[in-house]
């Protein structure tokens, strides 16, 4: 981001301006807090990728609409500005999947425990999004509502309850209603195939055992586990970035130097 | 959506343009500056110039006026038009060609190759990589199948750049340095000409809608996307910002900062790029172009145009504060930060977050509303003032015009719901108290302590006896009647104290005290004033409340003498004799004050000590008159006197033993007798008339206690006399004079006792006595013998040294020279100087002339 901001300056010098626009430029939009790096979810529509962001930054959970294109929060973590982005699952926004992924440092690729299709879609639809994504990329296979299924995840409810007064929860099942389809060995089983088709060696990246998750965005369980264990882990990944642009930075202040060179024998 | 961007204002109608052909609609416009050029399709372009006027209500008109309109020639209609004012032309798309024409008049530049064939499309480069003020740089998309160009205009020539080709054909094109961002049949891609790198996008389908492709900033894009979505792209290839959810038959976008607007079927569609929620929405028929030019907005309907005037910022933020969107009015407020100059912005800035702060206030979210107050640096008062009566009557506040906010006070905020007005009485605690420790309160301190001071009252707070006794502003007049109607009398008396009217201060404690009026903030007031009383600086003050204090309790009210502060005694600010003169109404007061004068501080005056010894003295014989006699209280009683006696040399003795007339206080008679020396009287009547040998020894001992050891011997001689006088029943005495003795064997002097002790007393009866007067005489006799060797050998010692600094012989002849002129001696007469050189007198002489230190000592130690 800085290379680019580094250019916008050397540019931007009001005498060259005048000479050479014909019409002025648009207004300089305000600059948001540039986000250090980037995490995409991903998911079929209705897994709750929205909820879990939700849960996450607001701490409640609320019933949400079904997401238009995609949405996005940065979220302060240490000195860094993480920008999380919430894709839509509609089929119709497909095509925008792979432009969000670019650049990611990390991916959540979400499904519903309740639903088998909602996992195979993940493969099937969403994997080949990921191609855009950064080189060192992580990955988590994130299952969520499992509020439904799993006693403990309902039970979780409990405490978050009092630590998050404001959740707004309809009276929770009395116990786990719903059919579980996949397990959390078929989520370990997609993640090593994620690794595959990365051409990764799985024993040199992440453990399966570490980087799937069951989550359930109603309760709020497991929800900061997800988000905070990824956060630490693209910390590397910023830190590697902004060496990287200390380097090019060096190379665009010498390019400044020369615009300016060049500025001079016009006048 | 209650936010009002913009407003739709006319600017050319039809009759300015094609009148009543039904058949002439617009194709394209340009905007620079006044100028607004119109492309028809019948292949004219008008020329207009137009007037912008705000009216005093600041609502803004446009007037047109056409200057020309030129046919082109053609018969195809006028597709696209591009002022380029830095080099005075137009770019004009007609009949798949580009044409460059004179701004001004119109006509097509005939000098040099001014034209592009086969052209779809073309787009200008705003930010152009190659310096040349000189010519624009344009992207056109090729008649020829699947390519790209990119020219340079110049003012009487087009010449190619660059060709590149494209993977499908594009339809739609934008250009920013060397990116150029397509909308291909079935994708959007980012193209860099000069590497020939490309990025897609996404896909969308060409077929079903028409492409949008709009720079929107450096390297940044504005895209239709499936869906109606408006998404943002970099030349990155990455979305920076959310996307903007538009209708599916979206038409045209335009930008301007900081909203998104896009005309589709019915309606233009405003919506934020800060937070990318609509923010307005317009009805608006049959629109066709919709382009921004420099800030401004334009669109066209097939036969007039309009503008849309972006309302003042401050505008807009304020409708957003009157609908309570506080969140988006300060998003809105903080995008604006780099287009309003820095003073500008920080003076809006800060009262918008006032502004801000006051809403949320009156939604009872104090931490946040507080955040705001304090980065809005809010003057405290304006929040004070909400509160009825707590700013002081004399306060020169007054609110800021236009209002903060539109609450007349708390009772109106909070409709008369008195839970939501302890809440915000709470927070208006915390607040100030914030606001204190900060330095916040600067210039109006005595307004915020004043309504701490109110606050504190109304809620019963602890902190209100702290803010009185620490540093503070609180003004008295307003304060002072608040307090009494919260019966916080304590409090205002410690105002008062503050405020330096003590006897104001103290007249309301006595009334508390009296139960005139009701506080129980301390229950130990009494104890309080009597301590105030002793600190108190003002003896006016004191004097007239000590009656009061005394009154109530001798003993506790007496502390208003005793404990005054030493330093003020010496200054003679309250004199002891005054005190004294004062306490005879109170003669327990008044034991009690000559007791800390005289035990206490030891104040050495005949007065005091007479007057205590007597009023002693009155008590014991008071007490002794009463029968039966309280024994403990005669005994301690006596014994404080005995105390006095004994250890007081100040006392009138003379007085005190006629006072005691005939009562039988032996003992003290005895001090006083010892205290006139007479102390044969004194131990006559230990011995006789008490028949106490133990206070007699103990008498000799004190009574020779500062003396020397004659002194001493001589009274322990009498003590025997006594002892062994006859007369009295002999045995008993003679054990005594034994025991006394052999006790005090070091008291007597041995050789005197011998001669007095009756001849028949055995030895071994006085041995211990006789052994140790014996043992003393040989120490006394060895040490004087040591003494004496030890003398005579210094004595020897001094006077070795004596001779040998005498010297030995000192010789003069002619043949030695003096020392200090060098002469030789011609007389025996000489000097001598320390060290046994001699000299001539008259140089001596002259040296101790000629030292001014020595003047005197100049004498001739020795002649030869």
């Amino acid at each position: 981001m800085k290379v680019k901001y580094t250019i916008d300056r050397a540019t931007s010098s009001p005498v060259r301006l005048k000479r050479r626009r014909s019409r002025s430029t648009m207004p300089d939009y305000a600059k948001m807090k540039k986000p250090d790096v980037k995490l995409v979810i991903l998911g079929d529509m209705n897994v709750g990728k929205t909820s879990l962001l939700h849960r996450y930054m607001e701490r409640k959970f609320k019933d949400t609409i079904s997401t238009v294109g995609g949405a996005f929060f940065l979220k302060q973590w240490g000195r860094y500005n993480i920008s999380i982005w919430d894709t839509a699952g509609r089929e119709q926004f497909h095509g925008l999947g792979s432009m969000y992924c670019r650049g990611a440092s990390a991916i959540l690729l979400t499904y519903d425990v309740t639903s088998w299709q909602s996992l195979a879609e993940l493969e099937d639809r969403f994997l080949s999004l990921t191609d855009t994504a950064s080189d060192d990329c992580i990955f988590a296979v994130v299952g969520n509502k499992a509020d439904l299924t799993d006693a403990m995840a309902v039970e979780q409810e409990g405490e978050q309850e009092e630590s998050c007064p404001a959740s707004v929860c309809p009276t929770p099942p009395a116990s786990p209603s719903a059919h579980k389809q996949v397990h959390r060995e078929d989520a370990m089983a997609l993640y090593r195939r994620i690794l595959r088709y990365k051409m990764l060696d799985e024993r040199t990246s992440l453990p399966a055992e570490s980087m799937c998750f069951e989550t359930s965005a109603k309760t709020g369980y497991n929800v900061d586990q997800l988000f905070e264990t990824l956060f630490d882990l693209v910390l590397p990944s910023i830190m590697k970035k902004r060496d990287d642009e200390k380097i090019s930075t060096v190379d665009l202040e010498q390019s400044a130097d020369v615009a300016k060179a060049k500025s001079h024998c016009c006048s | 959506m209650s936010v009002k961007a913009f407003e739709l204002v006319p600017a050319v109608g039809r009759e300015l343009l094609m009148g009543d052909k039904a058949l002439v609609n617009i194709e394209c416009i340009e905007c620079c500056g006044k100028h607004l050029y119109v492309g028809t399709n019948d292949c004219f372009i008008y020329h207009f110039i137009l007037e912008e006027s705000t009216s005093t209500k600041g609502k803004v008109t446009y007037s047109s006026q056409k200057l020309l309109h030129k046919h082109l020639g053609l018969k195809k209609p006028v597709s696209e038009l591009r002022a380029v004012s830095a080099l005075e032309r137009l770019i004009v798309l007609c009949d798949s060609t580009v044409l460059v024409v004179d701004m001004a008049n119109l006509e097509p530049v005939t000098s040099g190759v001014a034209r592009i064939k086969g052209v779809l499309a073309f787009c200008v480069n705003e930010n152009p990589v190659n310096g040349d003020p000189f010519c624009v740089e344009i992207g056109i998309i090729s008649a020829k199948r699947r390519t790209v160009q990119i020219y340079l205009v110049y003012e009487d020539r087009v010449q190619m750049a660059k060709e590149v080709s494209t993977p499908e054909q594009p339809c739609a094109i934008s250009l920013d340095g060397y990116f150029l961002c397509l909308a291909l049949s079935t994708q959007y891609i980012i193209l860099n000409y000069s590497t020939g790198a490309s990025q897609d996008l996404f896909p969308y389908d060409s077929q079903e809608k028409k492409p949008i492709v709009k720079r929107i900033g450096r390297e940044e894009f504005l895209l239709a996307a499936p869906g109606g979505l408006g998404m943002f792209a970099t030349a990155e290839g990455i979305s920076q910002r959310a996307p903007v959810s538009w209708s599916e038959s979206v038409i045209a976008a335009a930008v301007c900062f900081p909203y998104v607007v896009a005309l589709d079927q019915g309606f233009i569609t405003v919506h934020s790029m800060l937070d990318q929620q609509l923010k307005q929405t317009l009805s608006f028929r049959d629109g066709i172009i919709l382009q921004d030019f420099e800030g401004k907005v334009a669109l066209t309907s097939t036969k007039a145009v309009y503008m849309l005037v972006p309302l003042p910022l401050e505008k807009q933020i304020q409708d957003l504060l009157a609908g309570r969107r506080v969140e988006e009015a300060l998003v809105l407020t903080e995008g604006a930060r780099s287009n309003i100059p820095k003073e500008k912005f920080q003076v809006m800035h800060r009262r918008i977050l006032q502004q801000a702060g006051f809403i949320l206030f009156g939604q009872l979210q104090f931490s946040e509303a507080k955040e705001h107050f304090r980065r809005g640096q809010l003057d405290v008062r304006e929040l004070i003032s909400l509160y009825p009566l707590l700013l002081p009557a004399g306060s020169s506040f007054t609110r800021s015009h236009p209002p903060l906010h539109d609450f007349a006070d708390l009772n109106h905020l909070a409709q008369g719901d008195q839970g939501k007005v302890q809440c915000c009485k709470r927070f208006l605690i915390s607040y100030l108290r914030e606001v204190r420790s900060s330095d916040g309160s600067n210039g109006w301190r005595q307004d915020v302590d004043t309504a701490l001071l109110k606050l504190y009252a109304e809620a019963n707070h602890e902190s209100l006896l702290d803010l009185l006794a620490s540093d503070n502003a609180c003004l008295l007049p307003d304060s002072a009647p608040w307090l009494e109607k919260h019966c916080k009398y304590f409090a205002l008396g410690l105002l008062y104290h503050y405020n330096g009217q003590d006897d104001a201060a103290l007249q309301v404690w006595v009334r508390i005290v009296d139960g005139e009026l009701q506080d129980s903030t301390r229950s130990d007031l009494y104890e309080y004033i009597v301590d105030f009383l002793s600190f108190c600086p003002n003896l006016a003050v004191v004097w007239k409340y000590a009656d009061w204090a005394l009154n109530r309790s001798t003993k506790v009210g007496v502390q208003i003498f005793t404990r005054r502060p030493v330093e003020e005694e010496q200054l003679g600010k309250m004199n002891p004799d005054d005190v004294v003169k004062y306490l005879q109404k109170y003669s327990q007061a008044l034991v009690l004050y000559l007791e800390h004068l005289v035990l206490e501080k030891r104040v050495q005056k005949e007065r005091f000590h007479t007057q205590l010894a007597t009023l002693y003295l009155d008590r014991v014989l008071s007490l002794l008159a009463a029968s039966p006699p309280p024994v403990e209280e005669v005994t301690e009683a006596r014994r404080r006197l005995q105390l006095l006696l004994r250890e007081s040399s100040l006392y009138r003795v003379q007085c005190l033993l006629d006072k005691m007339g005939e009562a039988e206080l032996l003992q003290e008679r005895a001090t006083l007798h010892g205290k006139l020396e007479e102390h044969k009287e004194a131990l006559h009547i230990l011995v006789r008339r008490l028949k106490d040998a133990s206070a007699a020894e103990g008498y000799c001992v004190w009574a020779s206690a500062s003396r020397g050891s004659a002194y001493r011997q001589r009274l322990f001689h009498l003590l025997l006399g006594l002892y062994l006088e006859p007369g009295s029943a002999g045995d008993v005495q003679a054990v005594l004079a034994v025991d006394l003795l052999n006790r005090h064997a070091d008291a007597f002097d041995a050789v005197a006792v011998l001669q007095v002790l009756p001849e028949g007393w055995s030895l071994q009866l006085l041995r211990p006595f006789l052994s140790r007067a014996l043992r003393e005489t040989m120490h006394g006799r060895r040490t004087a013998q040591l003494a004496l060797g030890l003398a005579r050998s210094e004595n020897l010692l001094l006077h070795h040294d004596r001779l040998k600094y005498q010297g030995g012989p000192i010789f003069v002849s002619e043949k030695k020279g003096c020392h200090l002129c060098h002469n030789t001696f011609s007389e025996p007469d000489c000097v001598c100087l320390p060290g046994g050189v001699a000299v001539h007198t008259h140089c001596a002489a002259q040296r101790a002339r000629d030292s001014p230190s020595k003047r005197h000592c100049a004498n001739p130690s020795s002649h030869t």
